[in-house]
Parts: structure tokens; sequence; C-alpha cells
């Protein structure tokens, strides 16, 4: 692999904890993760175990990340329509 | 968008029967499919050679199995972020998963998976590239080293295929779980299994996290 990715792995290696939460558990728990950013609270201090898997797990963070982006379009109010998005579909 | 109810409305509406529950519904249903959008639309690559119509008919696909799991799962709602939020969540894990399955398809992950213990014989696992010193390239082959060891002598044939393909081949888990008929957190197990034994492995050997890490970053 690359190194840069090389670097990327033993840095997840080096964070690994003896207890981490699956991705159920942090399935269950993202939304509040999320909801705690918009209310200008530090969500990963609140919530270590999240931020731990949401950095180790590619397939909980993209569904995070989505899930942010989306959460922050609601808020500034100016989320694209049903039809916006359609149409951006080509 | 604007969401017009409040938690407790969308949870008194969706439990209610009749008009007020339809009309409850339809409107999820929306909410569903345009989170459903919004995720296919940041994935929109990994649906080459389908039709706008086929794409489109997923993600009416992804909301209608999005609102059957946010049914079910109604009484789990706690109130600790927005019912939308909370609602998001369902689409966006079937949006997701349905782009990477997109993306996947005919790959065949058997040929990925090399994991025979001699595989590792003579791996490295970066290309090499920027090792200034011999000093500092003898210590990275010691590195090498140790990897190969613990894959090859500590993780058990699950961890190692698990490893391969997630990390050597950079298969989305979703993917991995399909192929092995298991789930995601049977996968995520296996491979925090893997990274707690290499962890171990390396600290044993003396290769403390702060000098191998900064021992990459100085050949920049």
């Amino acid at each position: 692999m690359k190194k840069d990715r090389f670097e990327r792995w033993l840095n997840d290696i080096y964070t690994t904890q003896e207890d981490e939460i699956s991705c159920t558990e942090c399935f269950d728990q993202v939304s509040h993760y999320v909801e705690l950013e918009f209310s200008s609270q530090d969500a990963a201090a609140a919530m270590p175990q999240v931020q731990q898997h949401l950095q180790h797990c590619r397939a909980c963070r993209e569904e995070y990340e989505a899930l942010h982006d989306l959460r922050q379009l609601d808020e500034e109010a100016k989320g694209a329509s049903l039809e916006d998005l359609k149409d951006s579909i080509h | 968008m604007i969401d017009t109810r409040s938690n407790q409305q969308w949870q008194h509406d969706l439990n209610a029967g009749g008009d007020v529950q339809a009309s409850a519904i339809a409107d999820l249903r929306n909410i569903l499919l345009r989170a459903a959008l919004y995720s296919f639309q940041r994935n929109l690559t990994d649906f080459q050679g389908l039709s706008r119509e086929e794409i489109l008919q997923q993600a009416e696909d992804c909301a209608q199995d999005a609102l059957i799991a946010v049914m079910d799962h109604l009484a789990e709602f706690r109130g600790d972020s927005k019912f939308t939020t909370w609602a998001y969540k369902f689409a966006i894990n079937m949006a997701l998963m349905t782009a990477r399955r997109e993306r996947w398809k005919g790959v065949s992950l058997d040929e990925l998976t090399d994991n025979r213990e001699d595989a590792f014989d003579e791996k490295e696992f970066w290309d090499g590239s920027g090792t200034n010193t011999l000093e500092r390239s003898a210590m990275q082959q010691d590195l090498n080293r140790v990897i190969r060891q613990v894959i090859q002598e500590d993780l058990t044939e699950k961890q190692r295929q698990v490893l391969v393909l997630m990390v050597f081949n950079e298969v989305p888990m979703d993917e991995v779980v399909r192929h092995l008929g298991s789930n995601r957190n049977s996968v995520y197990k296996l491979l925090h299994d893997a990274r707690r034994k290499l962890k171990n492995g390396l600290l044993a050997h003396g290769f403390g996290m702060e000098e191998t890490i900064a021992s990459f970053e100085m050949d920049r």
C-alpha cells in the first residue's frame, strides 16, 4: 500500500482500544452524536466511544458524514428539495 | 424541506391510525426518499452503467425499506435527536449499502483473498518509498518483519482474511459481510481483534507509537 495509507493503518493500530463498541451500538447512538454537534457541544468528549468507532470503521464513518451533512442542510434551511435531488441524478 | 412536526407530533401521528397516520407516513416516506437520493448523489460514480430511471427506482426501494425499518424501530426513538435526524440514518444506511453493492458487483472477492500464511513471506506493507537513511531503512524493515510475524503467527485465518480484504484491498465492509455471509458486528470484531494483536505485537517488540509514526513523518 502507499505510504500515507500505511501510516493511517499504523495510526489505526496504535489507537486500538481493548473495548470498542459495535457497528450496531454506533448506529444506535450516531443521531444523538450528530445532534450534540449541532447544539455546540463537544460530541467527541461526551461520546468518546462513538468518536472512536467512527475513526476506525469506514462504513459507519461514511454514514455519519452523510447524516451530518444532511442535518447541516436542514439547519441552513436550504435543503435541496426532492425534485432538485431527482434532477441531480443523471 | 421544512419539517413541520415536533418530535412528539411525529411519534403521535405515526401511531395515530386513520388519515393522520397515513399523512405522517407519506411525509416520512418523502423524507427518507430525500435522504436516499442525497446519499446517492454523493456517490453517483458507483452507479455507472445504470440509467437515471434505474437509479431513481433504487432510491425508491431504499426509501421503502427504510420506512419499514423506521416503523419497526419507532418505539426505540428516545428523543435524543430531531426525529428526522434519527429517521435519516436508516435511509442513509440502506442507500450507502446499495451504492457500495453497485460499485463492487462483478468483483470476485475470492481472488483477492490470498491469505495463505506463506503469502506474507516476502510481503512489504508499503511501497518502500522515501527511506532516506540506512538506519531508518533498517528500522522500517524490522517493522515490516514484526507485522508479517503477527499476521502469520498470531491472527486466526478469519482475522487474516478480513484484514486482507478490508485493509490491503480496501473492500467495503458490507461487501465483506456479504462474501462471508456474516454481519457488520462480527466483521468489525475480527478486524478489531486483528488490530489489537498487531498493536500488542508492535509494542512487545519495542515499536512505540510516537517514535514509529514519527519515523515515517521524518521521511517527508
